[in-house]
């Protein structure tokens, strides 16, 4: 068969750093080509080259045999390239129609013909199988049904190629299965697709093949069923990861968090218990209500009935302050927005939970808090150059470092943490579960809410599992198994 | 099911400002005698015409996700220019054509400096705020322009005129007029409306509006429609300026300072947000009437002006509530929308 797509020798070279080192990948018409590697691997920067966003350093790229000579967005878009963001490109206040028409609208006498949009838009939406009707203001959408507008929008401008860049980061599970319809849908119709994802699971349900890069190098390709997924996680890794999860099981201590009976808008009747060196998993479908049961303990939201006891203390409603110096911490599923200043230092970050401590009467210490960030960026392994680096330059798994330094500095024994790796690559997964697995050790209680199966089954001691706002079950992690976990995830919906 | 579908998709369509505007508009009608009289209302929608057509421009400023703060610096340099033409004994069909032009011209000039310069909207259009305003104070020498009315100025009485009077009863309360001056904004605002929502102004407005970024990927040229939508913004506020200079049959150099936040008030009262990507131009000509509204109740209430501005401050207020109140409604609706939508063919 021809080749549709085709990297040659593909070099990139940034003041300082090389991005990517002479990369050799190619693409075949309705396959699948899942792209790996950490973050700063070089996987975007690929991408954005195909795109047309960044120019090669040097190599080429070929489009069904023929050379791009000078590429751009427009060029890319006219040869029939689409990329799938991660952050959705559509326009909130426009229909579904309007927004896949953006910028090539349909017109009759200069002007915009929406009813012909409209018409078009819903023949694209059903080819696809998904059923809203195209004047639908796309801000009424959620996430997934936005996504397939996305994909309707590529093929309504007659994409050969689509690249899907970490598509199924914030879709349910349900969406995932009708993403990965529709992408069955386009491979049919010879559609050939790049694919970037963290899920490594994913690569064996959707793939046809899998390239990994690392360090801006092309580490290898090959054909899914070639491959096992230790030699994925050890290509991305650059090193055997023996062990992926290293937490063992110890005798429970105390309670250190009970929740009881907690009921609010979203979720009901709650109850859990977090002992002592214990990590408890909460499993469940998004929007089982998990989330919002833990900001309610933790006091951001509020909650009508029952309550919340921390290290033997009872937690007034609506008190984050009062939750955290109790020793309770939340740290939160969006780091980037809700856990950390980007705009801020390391140091700043780290500090701004025991600002009072650290500088007594309110005045500043500048060594006071030099030496404890110190400590904390040895002992936590963060790595960086300088404790003033600005948060926004870190890779997610630094970030998590830090947020994780934050409440440690501030002396929190009872961690919740929503989806801890979320958007992490695997290599610094391992040292955020190392990390989770040495504070229990030293006698803390982690309550870990995660959408990731094999991250709950692989670090929990318990896992409760909440379906429907309502908690349906408790499992020992010990025997567990994904079907029983999601029998009951499904079970209240 | 289909109806359950189409309802929110109607509801999200109504520009929020109608509720506070029927809420203002039926106390008033109600507890001010003398408001709800076709007399009253052809005043105040006359004394309106300005604002209206500043309120407008300021929304597809802000849908763009700019703002537009020169507009009233434009009102009174274009009004000023105009009047100064005139006074040295030019025509009316040179002079008006000409402030139109002028605001275009700055339009550009903001545009550009936007666009090309890198400078941030608030900033540059602050400054070209201040340049016009000067400009206007220098020209008029900070007096009040006249001109001699001629058969050259023949123009200015005819835009002043009635295009209608329908006597309906006894005294000007009972007495519906309509001014020449009322039919070209109602024009004009009709030409952006439709510009907006059958051309791909709109859709571009609130793509660059949502997210500049989305708008260049999807081959939308950016900086030349910013650079259009500032141009459309000082038009209609030269056109602001004419109607200004025709009603008062004269120009005050500061006849439009603080015309643009009383603008800002109006458009956002319409449910344009300040960061962009929403909004709407009928909610901004609600927004507009709400203001004067208020200003018509309380002024035959006999309330010294003064207080205007504190009930004005006061319901922008109840109309953010409000406004947030229905934002909320149709995102919990969109929830609805997108659970249903994953469910496949059955309803569709």
């Amino acid at each position: 068969m021809e080749k549709l797509l085709e990297f040659r020798h593909i070099t990139k070279v940034f003041p300082g750093v090389t991005a990517l080192d002479d990369i050799n990948i190619d693409l075949y018409p309705g396959e699948v080509h899942i792209i790996v590697g950490e973050n700063g691997a070089g996987k975007s920067t690929l991408m954005k080259i195909l795109s047309g966003a960044y120019e090669a350093t040097s190599g080429e790229l070929y489009m069904e045999g023929k050379l791009i000579a000078k590429n751009s967005p427009q060029v890319s878009a006219s040869l029939g390239i689409s990329m799938i963001y991660q952050e959705l490109n559509l326009v909130p206040e426009l229909s579904i129609a309007s927004n896949i028409f953006l910028g090539h609208e349909l017109r009759r006498g200069g002007f915009v013909n929406k009813a012909a949009q409209e018409k078009r838009a819903n023949e694209l939406l059903k080819e696809i199988g998904v059923y809203v009707n195209a004047g639908t203001l796309v801000k009424q959408l959620g996430v997934g049904t936005q996504q397939m507008v996305e994909i309707a929008k590529a093929l309504s401008r007659q994409a050969k190629v689509i690249v899907f860049d970490e598509p199924t980061s914030s879709l349910t599970d349900s969406e995932i299965t009708e993403l990965f319809h529709i992408i069955r849908l386009l491979k049919e119709r010879n559609v050939g697709m790049f694919y970037i994802s963290h899920r490594l699971e994913e690569l064996f349900q959707i793939g046809d093949r899998v390239s990994v890069l690392r360090d801006g190098k092309h580490i290898l390709t090959d054909t899914i069923d070639h491959m096992t997924m230790d030699d994925v996680i050890e290509g991305i890794a650059g090193r055997k990861i023996e062990n992926l999860f290293p937490h063992v099981r110890k005798p429970a201590g105390d309670p250190m968090l009970e929740i009881r009976h907690l009921t609010g808008s979203k979720f009901s009747d709650v109850s859990m218990t977090v002992r002592a060196g214990e990590i408890v998993g909460v499993s469940g479908l998004v929007g089982a209500g998990r989330t919002e049961t833990a900001r309610a303990a933790f006091g951001i939201d509020k909650y009508e009935s029952g309550e919340v006891v921390v290290c033997g203390r009872k937690l007034p409603k609506r008190s984050p302050s009062r939750a955290n110096r109790l020793g309770m911490c939340l740290l939160p599923e969006d780091r980037k927005t809700e856990g950390l200043a980007l705009e801020l230092s390391i140091r700043e970050n780290i500090v701004v939970s025991s600002l009072k401590a650290l500088n007594p009467r309110g005045i500043v210490r500048a060594k006071n808090e030099a030496t404890e960030v110190g400590k904390s960026i040895n002992s936590l392994e963060i790595a960086t150059s300088s404790m003033e680096k600005l948060v926004r330059f870190l890779s997610g798994g630094t970030q998590q470092k830090v947020v994780i330094a934050k409440w440690l500095l501030s002396n929190s024994r009872v961690f919740i943490f929503d989806e801890p790796t979320r958007g992490i690559d695997v290599g610094a997964k391992s040292s955020i579960y190392q990390l989770m697995d040495e504070l229990v050790a030293g006698g803390a209680a982690i309550l870990m809410i995660s959408s990731d199966m094999t991250e709950i089954l692989g670090m929990s001691d318990r896992i409760y599992v909440m379906s429907g706002g309502k908690l349906v079950g408790e499992l020992d992690s010990e025997g567990a198994t994904q079907n029983e976990i999601l029998k009951l995830a499904f079970s209240n919906v | 099911m289909s109806k359950e579908k189409r309802f929110p998709a109607a509801l999200a369509r109504i520009p929020e400002a109608t509720w506070i505007f029927l809420i203002v508009f039926i106390i008033a009608s109600v507890l001010v005698p003398n408001f709800f009289s076709i007399g009253n209302l052809s005043t105040m929608l006359l004394q309106a015409c300005t604002l209206t057509l500043l309120s407008v421009a300021m929304a597809l400023t802000l849908m763009m996700g700019s703002i537009d703060l020169s507009m009233g610096g434009v009102v009174s340099m274009s009004g000023v220019i105009m009047a100064y033409m005139m006074n040295a004994g030019l025509s009316a069909w040179i002079a008006l054509p000409a402030g139109l032009l002028l605001g275009l011209v700055f339009g550009l000039f903001n545009g550009v400096l936007v666009t090309k310069l890198k400078i941030p909207p608030f900033i540059a259009t602050f400054g070209s705020m201040g340049i016009a305003q000067s400009i206007a104070n220098t020209i008029s020498e900070e007096r009040t322009v006249t001109w001699v009315a001629s058969e050259k100025t023949s123009l200015i009485s005819f835009l002043g005129s009635k295009a209608l009077v329908v006597e309906a009863g006894e005294g000007a309360s009972n007495t519906l007029t309509i001014s020449n001056l009322l039919i070209i904004t109602v024009i004009a605002v009709a030409i952006v409306w439709f510009l907006f929502s059958r051309t791909t102004l709109g859709s571009n407005i609130y793509a660059l509006g949502a997210n500049q970024e989305t708008a260049r990927l999807s081959g939308i040229n950016v900086t030349r429609w910013r650079i259009i939508v500032f141009m459309i913004s000082g038009l209609l506020a030269a056109l602001g300026g004419i109607v200004v200079m025709v009603r008062s049959n004269s120009v005050q150099p500061t006849i439009g300072a603080n015309m643009e936040f009383q603008a800002c008030v109006a458009a956002v009262l319409g449910g344009n947000i300040m960061t962009g990507g929403r909004g709407s131009v009928p909610g901004a000509v609600l927004g507009a009437l709400t203001l004067y509204t208020i200003r018509s109740a309380m002024s035959l209430l006999g309330i010294d002006t003064s207080w205007v501005q504190v009930a004005i401050g006061v319901v922008l207020v109840i109309g953010m509530i409000i406004n947030n109140y229905v934002t909320q409604r149709e995102s919990q609706r969109a929830a609805v929308i997108s659970r249903s939508a994953g469910k496949g063919g059955a309803e569709a």
